[in-house]
């Protein structure tokens, strides 16, 4: 089977089919080995001709990342191409399940499911009762874009005992001026740490509109793991993080 | 260089450019992201039977796209010759009478109303195409009748005032709609699939025989539309043919493959620089040229930076603006 967005990867290789995977794209990172799969090109524009050469009895594939017209494409060429969408954290679980249940791993896609929701669950309680702050994601500062509500980064945060700023905001990645930004004052805010993306707290400080933040000034800015941005199995992991994040343990 | 347009020359210089045609389809079937020697190539064309990966490639991914660029190719090159005949304006071409924006402005509002992108936007594009070829002439038309300067005009504004259109309805469009859009408005030679080129081709053909009909009253409608009245053409009847026949062209190579610049433009002018001025050896020499000229571009955007995919509008761009350059440079020195 072949892989066409880096979340299904992780997926497969967490279900103990890794083997069964004959191509990914060039994004697909984690794990390790993932890499030295054969690529067929990136998530929007993957190459038709390197899928076909790979002979994959299916084709999996997600509406986040991939486009239809390639799933038309793929019809046409008589390759099947399985689908999953995870729009919420309780998403996210359920197409490892639906994933599993396809592929002939269904016992495994239970327990890791349940594992990742073990882990939600102590999380939870551990931050039961605690006021929730507010809180930004930033996916691009300039300029500024945060996540929609309804995006399953907004789920974790809000799984994780924050407030993502942005509930009134339409769309998976809407913009905000710094003026609709000012008076929200978030208490903490959020960068993903990404090659692509990782500009210094301190360039913050010195971006009008931004040093007025309360956030900025206090230095509640962290980097949080890009596995929040991928809706797979490591995105406990970085639901852990943000809620360490948010509600430090200990003194 | 001018070759006088007799029936021989024509017909030698058309064979002549078929053929190449030929080798272009043939290397460009051996090209892309997967490497298929020549054998397996010849196998999966002789034999339709076989269902190998090299004849699924070859049958189902590359033929498909080569045949659609020899056909959207030879229509915008044809309708750029058309245009610049009739405008008398060497930078004349499709886009510029903003009929192509007027297609991508139809196929992105049948996207935001909803359904599928492949499903409604080819008819959609087309009909935007139609619409804008309307506005544009009624906004352009001077006493009655097309005048090329108040044309032109017309046809920049609408062009900007579309784009301005399209960049709005793309920020209404969720995410993965966009990123859908932006490939078919750099230009996409993948989407359609075979059975509309059923259609689409033979339409092309008729379109380009029309203007064809109209070559030597384009000859002499180059000489200005005063001199081309005394002289016995029906310049209204004339100018609204190639008008209508060009616009149609261009809406039909918009709503199967996006946006693809230069060739309207810069074709004619090849063609020219090869062949000379008379139409009826120009609009055949244009036709096969841009057919070659597009195959080879969407063999690049292939194989450029494969297993990715260059739009094949970005190829045509890139290439298409030095040799813009140099003509320009050359005409003026």
């Amino acid at each position: 089977m072949v892989s066409l967005a880096p979340n299904i990867t992780e997926i497969v290789y967490a279900l103990g089919l890794g083997d069964e995977l004959v191509g990914d794209t060039d994004y697909c990172d984690f794990p390790p080995e993932a890499k030295k799969k054969p690529h067929v090109g990136t998530m929007v524009n993957p190459s038709l001709e390197r899928i076909v050469a790979l002979k994959p009895d299916l084709a999996l594939g997600t509406p986040e990342a991939n486009r239809r017209e390639t799933a038309d494409q793929l019809e046409r060429l008589g390759i099947p191409l399985y689908g999953v969408a995870a729009s919420t954290l309780a998403g996210t679980l359920a197409s490892i399940e639906d994933l599993g249940r396809i592929l002939g791993r269904a016992s495994e896609a239970r327990t890791l499911v349940a594992e990742m929701q073990g882990r939600i669950d102590r999380v939870q309680k551990r931050i039961a009762g605690q006021p929730k702050p507010k809180v930004l994601f930033v996916v691009w500062y300039r300029p500024l874009i945060t996540i929609g509500p309804g995006t399953f980064i907004a789920d974790v945060i809000r799984a994780a005992g924050g407030a993502p700023i942005g509930e009134n905001l339409k769309g998976e990645w809407p913009r905000l001026t710094l003026e609709e930004l000012l008076p929200q004052d978030p208490g903490v805010i959020l960068l993903p740490k990404t090659e692509s993306f990782s500009p210094s707290t301190k360039e913050f400080q010195s971006l009008p509109g931004w040093k007025d933040l309360r956030a900025v000034k206090e230095q509640r800015m962290f980097f949080v793991s890009e596995a929040i941005e991928r809706p797979g199995p490591r995105l406990v992991d970085a639901l852990e993080e943000v809620a360490g994040i948010l509600h430090p343990t200990g003194p | 260089m001018t070759l006088p347009a007799t029936p021989r020359n024509v017909i030698v210089v058309a064979a002549v450019l078929c053929l190449l045609l030929v080798v272009t389809v043939w290397v460009s079937l051996t090209m892309g992201a997967v490497h298929l020697p020549w054998s397996d190539v010849w196998a999966a064309l002789a034999s339709p039977g076989t269902n190998s990966e090299a004849a699924v490639i070859v049958r189902e991914i590359r033929l498909p796209r080569i045949l659609l660029a020899i056909f959207v190719g030879a229509a915008l090159s044809v309708a750029g010759t058309g245009l610049q005949a009739l405008l008398r304006n060497p930078l004349a071409d499709p886009y510029v009478l903003g009929i192509s924006s007027g297609g991508a402005v139809g196929a992105i509002f049948a996207l935001w109303i909803g359904g599928r992108v492949a499903a409604a936007s080819p008819l959609a594009a087309f009909v935007g195409a139609v619409v804008t070829m309307v506005w544009v002439y009624l906004l352009g038309r001077h006493g009655g009748r097309l005048a090329s300067y108040t044309l032109i005009l017309a046809g920049v504004i609408t062009a900007s005032f579309l784009s301005a259109v399209i960049l709005f309805m793309l920020t209404l469009l969720s995410t993965r709609d966009v990123r859908g859009i932006a490939f078919w408005l750099m230009g996409d030679l993948s989407v359609t699939p075979v059975k509309e080129l059923r259609i689409l081709a033979p339409a092309i053909i008729l379109a380009i025989a029309g203007l064809y009909v109209l070559a030597k009253d384009l000859n002499v409608l180059l000489l200005g539309a005063e001199e081309a009245a005394h002289l016995g053409v029906n310049v209204v009847r004339v100018e609204l043919g190639v008008y209508l026949l060009a616009s149609l062209l261009t809406g039909m190579a918009v709503s199967a493959s996006g946006a693809i610049g230069y060739l309207g433009l810069l074709v004619p002018h090849l063609g020219r620089m090869l062949v000379g001025n008379d139409h009826r050896m120009l609009l055949p020499t244009a036709a096969l040229g841009g057919a070659i000229l597009l195959v080879l571009s969407d063999t690049l955007a292939r194989t450029a930076v494969a297993p990715a995919e260059l739009p094949v509008g970005a190829v045509t761009a890139m290439a298409g603006a030095p040799v813009f350059i140099y003509l320009l440079r050359k005409t003026a020195g």
